[in-house]
């Protein structure tokens, strides 16, 4: 399961998540909110607060589908740079 | 920046629409039914189709169809007369990003609300038999986070390698629309990841490239032939240069320079802070041109959209609003 600050994040770029409302693994993020540019900056602050750089594969919009699919990129990114 | 629509004053503000993004059906259909500007709307343009509107619109579902361009001309364009009523902007420049010019012609008042229909059922018309024989594997890939440096490497390699591309929409320093044969799509996608850069998505038919000067030539003899165009009441930034639109030939040469020229996003609004423009009011389902860097950096932004002209309590006049 993710950490904390990784559920505000992504529930920041959710217009359409209540906040009483599941963030489940298999959500389909794009149902909820998550534009293209909300990808983008989504990614960003990914990478400024984990420190990680995401590159090649892990930068298409499959990787931003859902939860479940991020937070394993995150954290095999964060695992390939400690 | 935040928005703060009522400390604008009138010449500090330009009214801009935005390019069509992929917007669901359920999400305009429910304006286009429940508000009542753009009933009125949809009605009149109901009398100049030769279908029910909405019928066809729910059959066609996403995508950019001539149903879908009504459909987003309808709601532009209503959400701009509701934020003139119900914020009382006035705003003394507008502008419209790719098929937003469209809209910003009509509420100049280049040509009426129903030609503007007509206009854009003709051109979806002319686009789409035009691209049903020509150039049918190319595609206009959006990039974001790629700087510009990178890309122009990786396009000048593409270049090199005998293929043809053409930038067909600057969005922001680091964002752009590019246009090639669908066969290099893999590896130019692949080359902008490698520089950090994420492809968003790849838009069919394509859009905005100089190669299409035969249907830049067909619209001006078949399409636009068939318009009285009017000086605009408010001058037009055009979005390929920034360049500012004051009569009815320039209206026409905006939409065919449309075809052929990129969109010029950052250079667009480069114009209007020249002009004196601080804060832009983006009257439409926008999930692009109002949200970017080069906008909300140099532009307070407001974004009235359908979620805010349907709430039920009303904000005040601009009128009535004291300075804050």
């Amino acid at each position: 399961m993710w950490d904390e600050q990784f559920e505000k994040l992504l529930r920041d770029h959710l217009p359409f998540l209540e906040a009483d409302e599941e963030l489940s693994g298999d959500l389909n993020l794009r149902e909820f909110g998550l534009d293209s540019l909300g990808v983008v900056d989504l990614l960003v602050s990914l990478e400024e607060m984990y420190g990680v750089h995401f590159i090649n594969d892990d930068l298409t919009m499959e990787t931003f589908a859902a939860p479940s699919v991020l937070w394993a990129t995150l954290c095999r990114l964060i695992n390939s740079t400690t | 920046m935040t928005t703060s629509i009522a400390s604008a004053k009138p010449s500090e503000l330009a009214l801009v629409f935005p390019g069509m993004g992929p917007s669901g059906y359920a999400e305009l259909a429910r304006f286009m039914m429940v508000s009542p500007r753009a009933r009125q709307l949809r009605e009149a343009a109901d009398s100049v189709l030769d279908y029910p509107l909405m019928d066809k619109y729910r059959s066609a579902g996403e995508g950019y169809s001539e149903f879908s361009q009504v459909a987003f001309l309808i709601t532009c364009f209503a959400l701009a007369e509701w934020a003139q009523e119900e914020l009382g902007i006035e705003p003394d420049l507008c502008s419209g990003a790719s098929f937003g010019e469209k809209v910003a012609i009509a509420y100049a008042g280049s040509l009426t609300f129903s030609d503007t229909v007509r206009l854009t059922v003709q051109l979806s018309r002319c686009e789409e038999a035009y691209f049903r024989l020509e150039y049918r594997d190319v595609v206009t890939q959006s990039v974001a986070r790629t700087p510009e440096q990178s890309l122009m490497e990786i396009l000048a390699d593409m270049a090199d390698r005998g293929e043809w591309h053409d930038i067909s929409c600057f969005v922001d320093d680091d964002f752009f629309m590019v246009s090639m044969r669908e066969q290099n799509l893999e590896r130019f996608n692949g080359e902008v990841r490698a520089a950090g850069g994420i492809p968003l998505h790849a838009m069919r038919p394509p859009m905005h490239s100089s190669v299409f000067s035969a249907l830049r030539q067909r619209v001006a003899d078949n399409v636009l032939t068939d318009f009285r165009f009017a000086d605009p009441r408010l001058p037009i930034v055009a979005d390929q240069d920034g360049a500012v639109v004051n009569t009815a030939a320039g209206v026409q040469s905006l939409l065919l320079n449309s075809i052929v020229q990129p969109v010029n996003w950052p250079d667009t609004l480069r114009s209007m802070r020249q002009r004196g423009v601080t804060k832009i009011c983006v009257a439409g389902p926008d999930a692009l041109f109002g949200r970017v860097r080069c906008a909300t950096s140099d532009f307070d932004v407001v974004t009235v959209n359908q979620r805010m002209a349907l709430r039920p309590k009303r904000p005040l006049k601009y009128a009535e609003r004291k300075p804050s």
